[in-house]
């Protein structure tokens, strides 16, 4: 009987108690329920790069600059913590850009802290940040490209290095820093960089007090053990701050009163979407006041709890397509009905089949390249493995970066004839050289786990309608990065790039012939001057319609020398629930939770519908129990009689 | 007696040992130093970011003085930190150990009980219809894969009748966290159940056919007196070794289970860590589950002489 009346009052919400009722003004404290699907790394903004890791720290961290979240045709980098976008500065000395914070502007309140209140962020936290990246005992992936540009931070590094690995925050300092008031600093080039402004929209060069990181050092003090602030004691700047983080459980953040450094933007944003826009056009952030980030590794109770309306979205996965999708590919009736959303969002990413051009047979044979690009049936490809909705790529740059031209047609797109052409002149009618011998070709690729094996067997069969044949040489993803590293390749499939930043360089610095590993990422091999001397006049340009021009000979020059077999842009469907209609859809943002919204009325109407709780189960069973019972007994009493 | 726990505490050493080595070389024979930063640090990380990490790991070092270090630091209980969680595989361990008993005691306790209780009975009316009714329903049970439980259970108790959470965890005192743990201990409850009601019934048909049993009928000892005093004492030593054998996995959690449900145990932890390739969670993982196994099977030697003390531990 008490089971019954427990499981009667049992909960089936999985989310804990908000930490408020009611804000201070007595309105609603309102919740945003999201999932992670791994743990973050670290969320030392100077050492995570992993996407976990940073949808913590993104709300948690403000930046330098962001981007904004209603432009996305391009991408746009706006002022967030500096008053205005750094100026350009060109003298005798080089390049430099002039930045100023936006004065007022405080750390988190902190025990790190005299009085545990929070300082006002100062242009000489800027020093200490790059310092930090030039520090061996951070390792911070963002030295190297970062380091290549700013002038002494290879310096500071070497001279911590030769300091047994130990910066010495007082000596080594960045000479290409320079505080020149208390909230203008400068950053000094060794030579042009226009990317450095999308390095200020990355947590990396995100400010963090130097008393936070000497303080939360991970050793004990007075008897109690102190965080180590390399790992997850975050003390930021953005509006949200950490209040709970259970390894393999949960993230909680809450709003940061008095947070003022951002407010809901006033333009962008499509035409449909305008109206309902403009309910937060300049209003304060973050538009809610609690992010409860559950870590849930399984599709299956993610689906769950996305139908039972305890998480706000979900990225819906291959897993997922078939209960949530119609076979037109919209929203299930049943979902409609409750009023949910399925967005469509396109990743600024690109993923292809490397050649690799310094393979005696595919690498010194453009024709032969074509007529394999030709032969690979994209379009079916995404159809079977992506449900259709990522496209098919076109060029290498994915839609929303500078240079990417909508009207561009990849020449090498799919085409049968064209390919079996290409291959006569190439030297393989038929498949076949000149001796009669089939050509025989290895296509290195991922066979383990998910639809890997599929995948490549589906490029397999493309391969071989030309006549070809066509070898696997299986393993999985550590063992294809490694092949790619050393080039001991001929074909490799499982290759493509997301884009760190928006531009045009971080796509053509693959192709770059001084990036050929080790060095860099060239891992098609790939040399030609012609390339090389527009990427470094590229690379070093400004934005505007001289760079555009350039972007597009380039392209012009890859499509033609398929150093890489294009096959599609990663798009992907998100549902969303009827109270958690979303401000923006910016892929470079890492959730911009910030600016997400969420009708708490109209969700917990929502929930109490759909969680109806049936009791008839409850007493069916505690009738059953109770027969059971009594037949246990009587059956004990006749036999032990 | 403590001889002979010391006698075996000392063969298990090599065989620790052993699994040591077997641990090490599955991870570390057939992969090279590129391989291994290159599965932690993801297709973008550059050759020096690499090279950083396999210096700060020891994978530049030869196998043999790796497989060396890898021996030495575990003998010093020295599991390292893990290289996806960011720290120590110690504290991973501890935070783990108490959701996986949270569900396992209770699974394993109700599933030994159950299978217990029913196959007493089954041996009661043995050869009746209820009896080969109840063997199919345990053949059944066994039968069905505990991933199909978990996804039954989750569609029906959570997503259409809405009584339990589908997944997570906070402990919320005892009873408050029973709605959490209900689901996956009741599942864990019902796939011990089928096997052991099957293996429990054969022990104690074998019994129940013993002389002493007969003896203690023309005495007029009742059925249930027999069952529960004779049957099931003499049919302890099969019981023990069933479920002492069992006791390592309390700890070790399960996997699927914890997995689905996300119950932030030991199971849900090897799981991750061997899809994310976190050895040094995965190497103490199998380290701990073999100390585990080897102390269940003394404490199974030991329990026999309490069971039945005509066995002597010499």
């Amino acid at each position: 009987m008490a089971a019954a009346v427990w499981l009667a009052a049992c909960d089936n919400n999985p989310t804990p108690k908000p930490l408020k009722e009611k804000r201070e003004d007595g309105s609603k404290w309102t919740v945003f329920n999201w999932a992670l699907t791994a743990d973050p790394k670290s969320l030392d903004p100077q050492y995570s790069y992993d996407q976990m890791s940073r949808r913590v720290m993104e709300p948690v961290y403000d930046k330098l600059l962001e981007y904004h979240p209603l432009k996305t045709a391009p991408y746009e980098v706006v002022p967030a913590m500096l008053a205005e976008m750094p100026k350009r500065e060109e003298g005798p000395a080089g390049i430099s850009y002039l930045c100023r914070f936006k004065p007022g502007i405080l750390f988190h309140d902190d025990e790190c802290f005299p009085g545990g209140r929070g300082r006002e962020v100062v242009a000489e936290d800027m020093q200490f940040v790059f310092q930090r990246i030039c520090d061996p005992k951070v390792e911070s992936p963002f030295f190297g490209p970062i380091s290549d540009a700013v002038i002494g931070m290879a310096e500071a590094h070497k001279l911590a290095k030769e300091n047994g690995g130990k910066l010495d925050y007082e000596k080594h300092k960045v000479s290409g820093l320079e505080v020149v008031d208390r909230y203008t600093f400068r950053i000094k080039l060794s030579r042009p960089y226009p990317q450095l402004k999308y390095w200020m929209a990355f947590e990396c060069l995100a400010p963090v007090a130097k008393e936070a990181v000497m303080f939360y050092d991970g050793e004990i003090h007075n008897g109690k053990q102190r965080d180590d602030f390399h790992k997850f004691k975050t003390v930021g700047t953005g509006p949200f701050r950490i209040v709970e983080y259970k390894p393999r459980q949960r993230v909680r953040l809450e709003r940061v009163p008095g947070y003022k450094t951002m407010v809901f933007p006033n333009d962008g944003g499509p035409p449909e979407k305008q109206e309902f826009l403009a309910r937060f056009r300049g209003k304060p952030l973050p538009l809610v006041d609690e992010v409860n980030m559950s870590i849930i590794v399984e599709t299956i109770p993610m689906f769950i709890l996305t139908r039972q309306g305890y998480l706000d979205r979900m990225a819906a996965n291959k897993d997922a397509f078939a209960s949530l999708l119609t076979p037109e590919r919209s929203l299930a009736p049943k979902y409609k009905e409750r009023g949910m959303f399925l967005d469509q969002d396109a990743e600024p990413s690109t993923f292809w089949i490397t050649f690799n051009l310094d393979d005696p047979i595919v690498g010194k044979n453009k024709k032969l390249r074509q007529a394999l690009s030709c032969a690979h049936d994209s379009q079916t490809y995404v159809e079977i493995f992506f449900s259709g909705v990522a496209p098919v790529a076109s060029q290498i740059l994915p839609p929303g970066l500078a240079g990417y031209d909508p009207k561009h047609v990849n020449p090498y797109g799919h085409n049968l004839d064209k390919a079996r052409k290409l291959l006569a002149e190439a030297g393989y009618p038929n498949g076949r050289d000149a001796s009669g011998k089939q050509l025989e070709l290895t296509l290195s690729a991922i066979t383990d786990g998910g639809d890997h094996r599929q995948r490549t067997e589906f490029d397999q069969r493309c391969f071989e309608a030309l006549g070809i044949k066509v070898k696997v040489d299986e393993g999985d993803f550590p063992m294809l990065n490694d092949k790619k590293d050393k080039g001991r390749f001929q074909m490799a499939s499982g290759s493509g790039w997301g884009a760190d930043y928006p531009d045009a360089e971080n796509y053509y610095f693959l192709f770059y012939s001084k990036n050929i590993p080790p060095a860099g990422k060239n891992e098609s091999r790939y040399r030609n001057p012609e390339f090389d001397a527009l990427f470094e006049k590229m690379a070093a340009m400004e934005d505007g319609p001289e760079r555009l021009e350039v972007i597009q000979k380039m392209n012009t020059i890859i499509a033609e020398d398929v150093p890489v077999m294009l096959m599609f842009n990663k798009h992907f469907y998100t549902v969303v629930q009827p109270w958690a209609e979303r401000t923006h859809q910016n892929h470079m943002l890492e959730g911009g939770v910030k600016y997400t919204q969420i009708d708490a009325d109209l969700r917990e109407k929502a929930r109490a519908e759909w969680n109806r709780k049936p009791l008839w189960p409850i007493a069916i069973a505690a009738l059953g129990f109770a027969a059971a019972l009594g037949y246990a007994i009587r059956w004990n009493r006749r036999h032990n009689a | 007696m403590l001889n002979y726990i010391l006698r075996r505490v000392l063969y298990a050493v090599p065989i620790l040992i052993g699994v040591l080595v077997i641990t090490f070389l599955l991870f570390r024979a057939f992969r090279s130093a590129d391989e291994i930063a290159s599965l932690q640090l993801g297709p973008k990380a550059t050759h020096e970011q690499k090279q950083e990490f396999i210096k700060k790991n020891g994978l530049d070092l030869p196998k043999g003085m790796q497989l060396w270090n890898h021996l030495k630091n575990t003998a010093k209980l020295e599991f390292g930190e893990s290289w996806r969680l960011s720290r120590s595989v110690r504290d991973v361990f501890y935070d783990g150990v108490g959701p996986s008993l949270l569900v396992t005691i209770p699974g394993f306790a109700i599933g030994l009980l159950a299978a217990l209780g029913l196959a007493l009975y089954q041996v009661f009316v043995r050869n009746s219809a209820m009896d080969h009714t109840l063997t199919i329903i345990c053949v059944a049970l066994m039968s069905i894969p505990t991933i199909v439980y978990i996804i039954a259970s989750q569609s029906l108790f959570a997503l259409t009748l809405n009584y339990f959470p589908a997944t997570g965890f906070e402990w919320e005192g005892f009873v408050g966290t029973a709605r959490f743990i209900v689901l996956p201990a009741a599942i864990l409850a019902i796939a011990n159940f089928g096997h052991d009601g099957r293996m429990f019934r054969a022990v104690f048909l074998e019994e129940i056919a013993q002389d002493y049993v007969r003896t203690a009928q023309a005495k007029g000892v009742s059925s249930g007196r027999i069952l529960s005093c004779h049957v099931l004492k003499n049919g302890l030593i099969a019981i023990i070794t069933l479920t002492v054998g069992q006791l390592p996995k309390l700890i070790t959690g399960s996997l699927l289970i914890e997995s689905f449900f996300g119950i932030p145990g030991m199971g849900a932890m090897l799981v991750q860590s061997i899809q994310q390739g976190d050895e040094p969670v995965v190497m103490a993982s199998v380290f701990l589950g073999a100390v585990l196994y080897l102390f269940a099977l003394i404490l199974t030697d030991i329990l026999y002489a309490f069971a039945d003390p005509r066995i002597r531990l010499s």
